[in-house]
């Protein structure tokens, strides 16, 4: 089996937002619609002793998912491989997804109508290429890959380190690893 | 395109993707499956059976304007017929619920059409009682499935408690009673009488009669909702004051809005102050004014309750999302117009 | 999903073409069908970004058919500043401008043609080509705030600037003032790596920076004070026995006057300047020498300290040199011009300027390192090492703000003309308010552009240019490197847009320009001429395009230690931590402290007013100078101007994050947001640089596109005594400030507050009479050997002469030697030395005289044949 998963090393992320624009051109996104934003709380801390974490945010393409179980039209839905994605034909765009999410990883905006949201591009994904947001990570902070094989990155990193997941407590099972910035030197 | 908002909002913790439709619908929704389980219950336990008709009528009437909000709320209206095929969306059962609520109610008025049009199926009451009392199991459903549709978004922390439903049921109880205390008024007009029973209602002991009746049902009317906004005032403090007490931050936050936050003049003096303790005074009170202007009142407060409560629907923030939207552009911005750029 | 383009379709062409939006120039890879570009991404296998790509590259597509762009030539046809434009073709226009150019040239002669530059949008080889066939010295860069300067300073001390980090072998590297996380991505992602593999990092940097988060240490220096800090460390480095004396002993000149010369820069001296504790900085001298091979990787700020940089990039050189870390594996390597390929400076056709129209060029009598007096020198002893030069373009210009000031008051000379290329000099050049003002009143403007800019809005004539995706490119450091990466374009230009190749040749060929001088009719033909002798490398290429596509990259064989055969390639082929080159250009010889451009102790008063320290200039992401605001997918993340203040300061000034502020120095104020957080110390302002709003179109006011509203430049100065004698940059960093909310009038009413303290924009003092930040000192060069009696010493052949001869002393051998038959004359008697004969001989009157005697031979002719006496 696949599992698709993505690992955000908070490490490495230094908030240029290359992967919001990225994603936005690659997938041809409308102004205001936003896959992966870069989020920061800012410089915490007193000067000089400070510190910065970046979050980039994507879909968690949950493994158990509240986007698709609520979707009336089974528009909302995930692949075997654990994509959750949105087929615009058979959405009617009743939001119901967009409210269930936690994650604010879904959005659909007043010319279209209907519900878009991040699919891990699984169109580059199944002709065996990254995401391209991971593509053009000049970071390296995203690494993307497959969970349940073992000698796949993302599976190393999410089972030899400590990872955070966003609102697990949610119950969501969140499939995006962050491998968190401690501050100092790494 | 259905009644979606067209407007850019970039801050997507301050868009709503559920707006005033929604609100309406919710409301409508409420108002009209109640009204469906009382008018069932007035007809089954007191007996009290033609003067439910126009109860039905309009209760069939708010459900299916709601039902036709929702549709247009839809971003894609068209094809709203989607919406049965999914077995474990709430939303699908909800659907059927309005169908199956509006269908018996339907059916059931039917038996309260003119009785000079003397139609065959007058004499199954077996039939009218067994419409009554799935109107009234399927309204009720109804109510419920109003406030279960918000409570089960567990993103949504204001509204992920079951605490929605009780206050949505108390809340749309009070609304349908108050809706029929205010309908009930309509047998006090002859000309009324007349057109549904036929010229030969007019007579002073028919009018009598109905007048009677009616009395009654306004006076049950009253006495439910006056203990109904009691216990509204209750759940929706606790609901509130729970919030506000709650270890999560965002619905603490929208707790603290509405107790002392952008909010509060709407919750305090329109919801509490006008929705619920005046009609409340109004109804001890007795006379013109609870008859014309409580009901008003707790109709009014129904559905501002609904908007509230939909516009309370701010998700919890990760870290940094706050400041992240906050420095986002508003929507309006020239460059936003300048140029159009494809995207 | 992309729903509209199939990228593997049938007929789909990959393109190697490469991002153009900063100096990196990642690799993309465009795919291309029936002329269309459908997509594109970073190309994974390109060395630099191996598949990544930032906000600017991947918005080529966006940028490509931009609804803004400039697709047409178009001529002014109202007022200058209006924006009525008619269509015109290209030929039309270039003959006119050509016409026009001409007789400027006649009139005022070719000097008053000025040209500027901005960053590596172009190829500049061919402007550098139209000048000087043109007979103008007058073009110009901002390169005197990037790199060049440094690139001199660093030439001058050790023969190349050892710019080139060989981080693999490398134990510790100083970024200094330089924060590849918001303006080098790739490099970022090279220094985390290293660094988990053992790499040290020094960041020098007042801000908590993208960087300066992952440093191993950190010093947050008080802005401008980088030179004290730079001497400071020189200081412990050789005070606590920190250098390679090896190489030192061995390669090193002036060492010990440098000892003497820098006794007083003690870290507590140092402290008070830079605000930083004397144990970080002794902690950071050490990590730096103790860790060797180490790196110090150039950073923009070097340059832009104004006139206390020249000092600080020579402080650096020496401590590169002086720890030993110079060619050698893992420290700074000097790559020299490369031998392999045709390197700018040979497309540049410098030896068509004639001499006399060198000397006029603007500002070479000021800053004289970064034109053509330091650059003379520089380029003679890069010939005598290696047969070629750095390129002249950018390393040796007019100084730009002061052609800005001479078209304002004609002096040194009315300059008349300006032809802009890929420049917005409003928001790019110091003193915003005077550079647009000029720009006003230039009498002709021409502008090569993609956009319509507050610069263009004033032009006469406005070229429309191909952008990324539209060109090959070339990426070689500015021609000063050995290797090389090429790049194709994936499409022909869209519209009538053309290369700024074929401007300049087109506007070279309408001058009157000898055609054989421009026998490249397009980049490829002219790219293929420089890569062509890879051929002679077992490379194999019928064209520049089949390069890119077999090749791609040119890295020549590694070598370390190249001054191991012939020195280093400075005057005295050793490294010169006392420059022979500065003493001869009339500057201190050896790094000497002077403050930045305004400081709280040489200005006291300056500081009562402004009591916060300014810098600005430094890179933000998503932006690259004052590019892509009109990217709606790039501005959407950052909408507004921010400036960071620290949280302590904000309160005391009562400022809210997200308030809009003035920002006050002494020549104006603009206004930007707060970002109140701790990320600065209290008395520190950071303002973001670039900012116009490219979206008010219409404004054509006195400040077209909001231009000096947010604009930093309004706050700098380019007056002289604050640009760097040495190299003449002016001060982005280190100027004193003060900040305050904007009120409700204020907000009203923005244009109204711009003047800040001189009533007009424009240039008060008239330049000539303006001062440097110092005075030159007098070179008096003394002979290094002893002059005999009745020979004249001259300095500026450093030889002494026999005037009457015409020949000239060799210290070496005691003899004069006529310099163009080489015949060696006897000191004392003015005789030729005969070599067959062994004999000396009286030229005048043929007879021989005794070698040793000099008493004359009277022999037969067999007496002479064993050359011996009877």
């Amino acid at each position: 089996m696949t599992r698709y998963a993505m690992v955000m090393d908070q490490r490495r992320c230094i908030g240029c937002q290359s992967c919001t624009v990225a994603c936005r051109t690659w997938n041809e996104l409308p102004m205001d619609i936003i896959y992966n934003p870069v989020v920061t709380e800012g410089v915490l801390g007193e000067w000089p002793n400070v510190h910065r974490t970046f979050t980039p945010l994507i879909c968690m393409h949950c493994d158990n998912p509240p986007c698709t179980i609520c979707c009336p039209c089974k528009a909302s839905q995930q692949d075997e491989d654990g994509i959750v994605w949105v087929e615009s034909e058979k959405c009617m765009g009743c939001k119901v997804c967009v409210n269930s999410c936690p994650y604010g990883a879904r959005d659909v905006n007043g010319h279209e109508g209907f519900v878009r949201k991040c699919t891990f591009c699984m169109d580059r994904v199944r002709e065996g290429d990254q995401p391209y947001c991971v593509a053009t990570c000049h970071q390296k902070a995203r690494i993307f890959g497959d969970l349940d094989d073992p000698a796949s990155d993302v599976s190393k990193l999410v089972n030899s380190l400590k990872t955070n997941r966003i609102f697990e407590e949610l119950g969501t099972d969140p499939q995006v690893y962050y491998i968190p910035d401690l501050g100092g030197v790494h | 395109m259905g009644l979606m908002n067209h407007a850019m909002e970039p801050n997507k913790l301050q868009k709503h993707y559920w707006i005033w439709p929604i609100a309406w619908y919710l409301f409508l929704g409420g108002l009209g499956g109640a009204t469906l389980f009382v008018c069932g219950l007035l007809d089954i336990v007191f007996g009290i059976e033609y003067l439910l008709a126009p109860g039905a009528l309009i209760a069939v009437g708010c459900l299916g304007i709601g039902s036709l909000l929702l549709i247009f709320e839809l971003g894609q209206p068209k094809v709203f017929i989607r919406v049965f095929l999914s077995a474990t969306a709430i939303i699908k059962w909800g659907a059927c619920l309005l169908i199956l609520a509006m269908g018996f109610g339907f059916l059931y008025f039917l038996f309260w059409l003119p009785p000079e049009w003397n139609l065959f199926w007058y004499g199954w009451v077996w039939l009218r009682d067994v419409c009554a009392a799935l109107m009234a199991l399927f309204g009720l459903c109804v109510v419920v499935y109003t406030g279960v549709l918000l409570c089960t978004m567990k993103s949504k922390p204001f509204w992920n408690t079951p605490a929605l439903p009780v206050l949505f049921t108390v809340s749309a109880l009070s609304t349908a009673t108050a809706g029929l205390a205010l309908a009930s008024l309509l047998w006090g007009f002859p000309w009324f009488v007349e057109f549904w029973f036929g010229a030969d209602a007019g007579s002073e002991a028919f009018l009598q009669a109905v007048r009677h009746d009616n009395e009654l049902v306004v006076e049950i009317m009253h006495l439910a909702d006056t203990i109904l906004v009691v216990g509204e005032v209750i759940v929706l403090l606790l609901y509130v004051l729970l919030m506000r007490a709650s270890g999560n931050v965002t619905a603490k936050s929208i707790a603290l809005e509405w107790i002392s936050g952008k909010k509060a003049l709407l919750f305090w003096v329109g919801m509490m102050g006008c929705g619920l303790i005046i009609p409340f005074a109004l109804y001890l009170l007795g006379g013109a004014a609870a008859v014309f202007v409580a009901p008003v009142l707790v109709l009014a407060a129904g559905l501002l309750l609904r908007f509230l409560i939909v516009y309370s629907d701010k998700r919890r923030a990760v870290p940094g999302e706050e400041r992240y939207y906050a420095r986002m552009p508003k929507g309006d911005e020239r460059f936003l117009q300048s140029w159009k750029a494809p995207y | 999903m992309s729903e509209s383009a199939d990228i593997h379709a049938p007929g789909v062409e990959v393109k190697k073409s490469c991002c153009y939006f900063c100096h990196q120039n990642c690799g993309v890879l465009a795919y291309v069908k029936d002329g269309e570009v459908l997509k594109i991404e970073g190309d994974p296998t390109h060395p630099t970004n191996q598949g990544g790509l930032c906000c600017r590259g991947n918005i080529a597509l966006l940028h490509l058919d931009h609804p803004a762009r400039i697709n047409h030539p178009i001529k002014r046809v109202g007022e200058k500043g209006e924006g009525t434009w008619e269509k015109i073709p290209w030929d039309t226009a270039i003959a006119e401008v050509a016409e026009r150019l001409n007789q400027i040239k006649a009139e005022s002669g070719a000097e008053a043609v000025a040209t500027a530059g901005g960053t590596l949008r172009t190829d500049d080889w061919s402007r550098r080509r139209f000048m000087n066939l043109f007979g103008s010295p007058n073009g110009f860069h901002n390169a005197l705030l990037c790199w060049i300067p440094t690139f001199n300073v660093e030439t001058i001390v050790s023969g190349w600037s050892p710019f080139e980090t060989d981080l693999g072998t490398s134990r510790c590297v100083i970024l200094w003032g330089f924060n590849p996380g918001a303006s080098a991505m790739p490099g970022m992602r090279g220094y985390n790596d290293l660094q988990k593999q053992g790499l040290k990092l020094i960041v020098v940097d007042p801000r908590y920076s993208e960087t300066a988060a992952h440093a191993n240490l950190w010093l947050p220096l008080r802005p401008g004070s980088d030179t004290a800090l730079a001497l400071a460390m020189l200081w412990v480095i050789i005070y606590e026995g920190l250098t390679n004396n090896e190489f030192v002993d061995n390669w090193c000149l002036g060492f010990e006057e440098l000892q003497d010369h820098i006794i007083d820069y003690t870290p507590e001296w140092a402290s008070e300047l830079t605000w930083l504790d004397p144990e970080l900085i002794r902690e950071a001298a050490r990590m730096y020498a103790q860790n060797t091979p180490s790196n110090i990787q150039w950073g923009c700020t070097a340059d832009q300290l104004g006139k206390t940089s020249g000092a600080g990039m020579h402080a650096r050189a020496i401590m590169r040199a002086i720890t030993g870390n110079l060619d050698c594996p893992g420290g700074d390597l000097m790559p020299g011009p490369s031998s392999y390929y045709v390197t700018d400076e040979e497309l540049e056709a410098n030896d068509w300027l004639p001499e006399e129209q060198k000397a006029k060029q603007i500002g070479s009598n000021k800053f004289k390192l970064t034109s053509w007096p330091g650059y003379q020198k520089i380029a003679d002893t890069a010939r005598a090492t290696w047969g070629k030069a750095p390129t002249s373009e950018w390393f040796c210009e007019a100084h730009g703000p002061s052609v800005f000031k001479a078209i304002l008051t004609g002096d040194p000379y009315p300059v008349r003309a300006l032809i802009i290329s890929a420049t917005n000099p409003v928001n790019s050049y110091g003193d915003a308010k005077m550079t647009l003002e000029a720009l006003k009143q230039v009498e002709f403007l021409v502008t090569c552009e993609y956009w319509m800019t507050s610069a263009a809005l004033y032009s006469d004539y406005v070229f429309p240019i191909a952008g990324a995706l539209e060109r090959p490119i070339i990426h070689n450091n500015y021609g000063v490197t050995d290797s090389l990466i090429a790049s194709q374009r994936a499409i022909q230009p869209l519209y009538e847009r053309k290369t700024d190749y074929e401007f300049w040749r087109l506007l070279g060929l309408a001058t009157g320009q000898d055609p054989e001088q421009w026998p490249w009719e397009t980049l490829e033909e002219a790219f293929y001429y420089v890569t062509w002798s890879f051929n002679e490398q077992g490379y194999q290429f019928g064209s520049y395009d089949e390069f890119v596509e077999k090749y791609r990259f040119f890295y020549p064989p590694m070598h370390y230690y190249k001054y191991g055969a012939n020195g280093f390639c400075t005057p005295s082929r050793r490294v010169e931590l006392k420059s022979s080159i500065l003493e001869e250009l009339g500057y201190p010889a050896l790094p000497t402290w002077i403050g930045p451009a305004e400081n709280e102790e040489d200005d006291p008063e300056v500081a009562k007013e402004y009591p916060l320290v300014l810098t600005t200039g430094g890179g933000f992401m998503p932006y690259h100078h004052s590019e892509e605001f009109n990217i709606e997918s790039v501005r959407f993340l950052s909408s507004d101007p921010f400036f960071t203040i620290n949280p302590e300061k904000a309160k005391e000034l009562r400022i809210k994050d997200g308030d809009w502020c003035w920002i006050e120095t002494r020549r104006g104020r603009i206004r930007q947001r707060a970002n109140v957080e701790p990320s600065v110390d209290p008395r520190v302002i950071y303002a973001q640089r670039g900012w116009w709003f490219p979206e008010r179109q219409e404004d054509t006011g006195e400040e077209p596109f909001g231009c000096l509203e947010s604009n930093v430049n309004v706050l700098t100065s380019v007056d002289d005594e604050h640009c760097d004698p040495i190299g003449g940059s002016w001060a982005n960093r280190g100027l004193l400030c003060k900040v305050y909310k904007v009120g409700y009038w204020d907000e009203t009413d923005t244009s109204f507050s711009i003047p800040g303290s001189s009533p007009e924009p424009g240039v008060t003092v008239p330049p000539s009479e303006q001062k440097l930040a110092y005075e030159f000192i007098p070179y008096e060069p003394k002979p290094t050997f002893e002059v005999p009696e009745g020979l004249t010493w001259d300095p500026e052949s450093k030889f002494a002469w026999d005037l009457e001869l015409g020949l000239y002393y060799d210290p070496d051998s005691g003899w004069l030697i006529h310099p163009e038959t080489q015949v060696y004359y006897d000191l004392y008697s003015k005789y030729a030395y005969d070599a067959t004969t062994e004999t000396l001989v009286d030229e005048a009157t043929g007879q021989h005289y005794h070698m040793e005697t000099r008493e004359p031979i009277i022999a037969t002719p067999t007496d002479m044949v064993g050359g011996e006496e009877l």
